[in-house]
């Protein structure tokens, strides 16, 4: 084996003194009993076993493949061809974002309060169970909540607009035995719920989410609304912040990639004072920028509801307007089916709209 | 350091090694700085014994010293300089990448690093028929992307999945697995990869920062280590094997709100050239960028050119070098 013993995944006090006692490479260490290991480097025996034991797991077919195998870019396209994406409803973001949001990607949406996030993740997570033969996914979904601010009813809202949207589309016998199975309760059993209240229960649940995804092989998004919340309030530490996040977005983005599924993070956000001149930028700072791979941001024009992709490895930046309805996520301008007017919709969400009562546009 | 073991050299056996060790000589370092007639009054071996392994021992492990220049004739025959594809890069860049160093481009979230990665690959595999091989650790690698950018080269469909056979990509997502790939890639990786593909010219890491950054500060003791042997595989693939490499990494704000890359003074080091890419402000299409040249052994630092990322293989006709743009923004 090739590894240099500073290079293995133990701790730095073990590696330390097996460096110390002249341990270099890796495959010096492979012929060790564990008692010689102790004596010769001295540490403990438990430490010994577990460096072995490492040794042992990496020196194995299957996980040395996964650090070294390659796929070439034609392969990869394959793959990618094969992967659908997650339609959102509203079919001018749906082309922005090259036909949905992507699978095996982490998507990040940021937006002021009120201007529609939690009505966009609360879609995504009806829209993902579409049957494939209606151009969906037929997957289930995981919503981690850490603000409390998903509401089983406008989900059930949701699921019976997009029931009724696949029963107009119905028109063959496997499209209509699928709608038999697509009812709203059965919607909202595949979708799984946790509510994190604070950002150790966060960390907590994505370290247990590998174990999740085998258990659930079916679940095709996952949610974190939002993941700003827990990280924003009583974070003394902002360096230990930035690393924190760092670390859960590589490991979303491993999960994304291993299993193909897509990551959905909402994000709030912040005021930037640059020259006497304020800017409203997506919170958390400017290294987690880099941390999700696409980046979508929602806002106010006026009475207008904007989405612009402002960060996406395959599609260009666009600027689209989209509108929040009893249905759910809709495009602007909808003249295929009659749309109730705003003030519906207002009272329909009642006290728990975040939208100001009265529009004060400064 | 090096392990006194047996066999290591002849002369060398087991009660040769117990007497060194009783002396706490543990490796060949400690035996060739201690004095031989000391060793031999202190333990029982003979004083001729112990000159001969130590001749031994030191003609096998000196370096030896090479001429300025042979070096310079080895450079010039091994050295090749990768085009961009993009002539404002290219003139940024002192005519290209140059192989055998390590060349990074910094920027704010979508200031286009990722697709003047991808721009690089699709004309280093389709241009110039070599094999690059990607290491993706963020999951931006999208092949759609890089067959959109074949196609505007060449509508032969052939040709294009060619191009994209020649790109390898490696995704890792944390630092132990970045490490085992380039170690993997340094010792038989490469030979493997250029079987049928035409010779690996390109190694691209596609963040680097992501591993590390949160590894580096707090109480955290690893984090400059694992850095540093991250910046010497790279610098070990870029020199043995005539490779360019080109890495990106992020940005972050000082005090006074001037961007400046990530990973601290110590990483700053380590690559030979660093292009900061920015958008342009205010501009008609979105496509628009700026890279500054930030760090060169070659250029003037601070040079500014300014491309467009639909655009790659045309030449703005409006770019105007540094030291003109600092002067008319400094105008008030």
């Amino acid at each position: 084996m090739h590894r240099t013993v500073p290079s293995l995944p133990l701790a730095p006090s073990v590696k330390v003194k097996l460096i110390n006692a002249g341990f270099q490479v890796a495959s010096d260490l492979t012929d060790m009993r564990p008692l010689q290991l102790c004596k010769e480097a001295g540490i403990s025996q438990e430490e010994a076993v577990e460096v072995l034991q490492m040794l042992r797991d990496d020196g194995q077919p299957h996980q040395q493949r996964a650090a070294t195998e390659s796929l070439t870019a034609l392969d990869l396209l394959h793959q990618e061809q094969a992967l659908g994406s997650i339609v959102t409803f509203c079919s001018a973001l749906d082309d922005t974002l090259g036909g949905g949001v992507s699978m095996g990607k982490t998507t990040e949406i940021c937006g002021a309060p009120g201007v529609g996030k939690t009505q966009l993740c609360m879609q995504l997570a009806v829209d993902v169970q579409i049957p494939v033969c209606f151009g969906g996914l037929g997957g289930k979904a995981l919503y981690i909540d850490t603000e409390g601010s998903f509401l089983v009813q406008r989900v059930a809202d949701m699921a019976e607009a997009a029931v009724q949207h696949c029963t107009l589309l119905a028109e063959d016998t496997e499209q209509k035995q699928a709608l038999e199975e697509l009812t709203v309760e059965k919607i909202l059993s595949n979708l799984f719920l946790v509510r994190c209240h604070d950002y150790v229960e966060l960390l907590a649940e994505v370290y247990l989410l590998p174990d999740f995804l085998s258990k659930h092989p079916e679940v095709r998004l996952i949610v974190i609304d939002s993941i700003a919340f827990p990280f924003r309030h009583d974070f003394e530490d902002l360096s230990q912040r930035t690393r924190l996040l760092n670390g859960l977005a590589q490991q979303l983005i491993q999960l994304a990639t291993q299993h193909s599924i897509a990551v959905v993070l909402t994000n709030q956000m912040t005021t930037r004072v640059s020259n006497g001149q304020s800017k409203l930028v997506p919170a958390l700072g400017e290294s987690w920028g880099h941390a999700a791979t696409q980046r979508l941001i929602l806002r106010w024009e006026g009475l207008r509801r904007l989405a612009s992709l402002y960060k996406s490895p395959s599609q260009m930046e666009a600027t689209v307007q989209y509108q929040i309805t009893v249905q759910g996520f809709r495009d602007a301008s909808d003249e295929h089916r009659p749309t109730p007017d705003t003030s519906a919709v207002s009272s329909q969400l009642g006290n728990h709209s975040k939208r100001p009562r009265t529009e004060d546009l400064s | 350091m090096v392990i006194l073991r047996e066999g290591i050299c002849p002369g060398i056996n087991e009660e040769f090694i117990k007497a060194l060790q009783s002396e706490d000589i543990k490796t060949v370092e400690d035996f060739v700085s201690c004095n031989p007639e000391e060793l031999a009054q202190k333990c029982s071996l003979s004083y001729k014994a112990l000159v001969a392994v130590r001749r031994v021992l030191l003609t096998q492990y000196t370096a030896f010293p090479v001429s300025g220049a042979d070096l310079y004739e080895e450079l010039l025959s091994s050295t090749a300089i990768l085009s961009t594809g993009n002539p404002s890069l290219d003139k940024l860049l002192d005519s290209g990448l140059y192989t055998g160093e390590i060349t990074e481009l910094t920027g704010s979230p979508g200031s286009g690093k990722t697709q003047v990665c991808f721009s690089v690959a699709v004309n280093i595999s389709h241009e110039l028929k070599k094999t690059v091989l990607y290491i993706d650790t963020k999951g931006s690698m999208c092949a759609n992307r890089l067959l959109q950018m074949l196609q505007t080269k060449t509508p032969n469909m052939e040709e294009q999945m060619e191009a994209l056979q020649k790109i390898k990509v490696f995704r890792v997502f944390d630092v132990f697995s970045l490490l085992a790939c380039l170690q993997h890639l340094r010792s038989n990786g490469l030979q493997k990869a250029s079987v049928g593909g035409g010779s690996v010219k390109a190694l691209m890491v596609d963040s680097v920062s992501a591993v590390l950054s949160s590894l580096l500060g707090g109480k955290q003791n690893e984090g400059m280590s694992l850095l540093m042997q991250v910046a010497g595989e790279l610098k070990m693939i870029a020199k043995d094997f005539n490779i360019t490499v080109l890495v990106t990494n992020h940005v972050t704000r000082d005090g006074n709100g001037h961007l400046k890359a990530g990973l601290g003074q110590s990483w700053s080091h380590v690559p030979r050239t660093r292009l900061l890419l920015q958008r342009v402000e205010d501009a008609e299409t979105s496509s628009l960028r700026t890279a500054t040249l930030t760090k060169s052994s070659r250029q003037v630092c601070h040079l500014v050119e300014e491309f467009d990322l639909c655009h790659w293989s045309e030449e703005r006709r409006t770019s105007i070098s540094g030291k003109r743009k600092l002067e008319e923004r400094s105008k008030p």
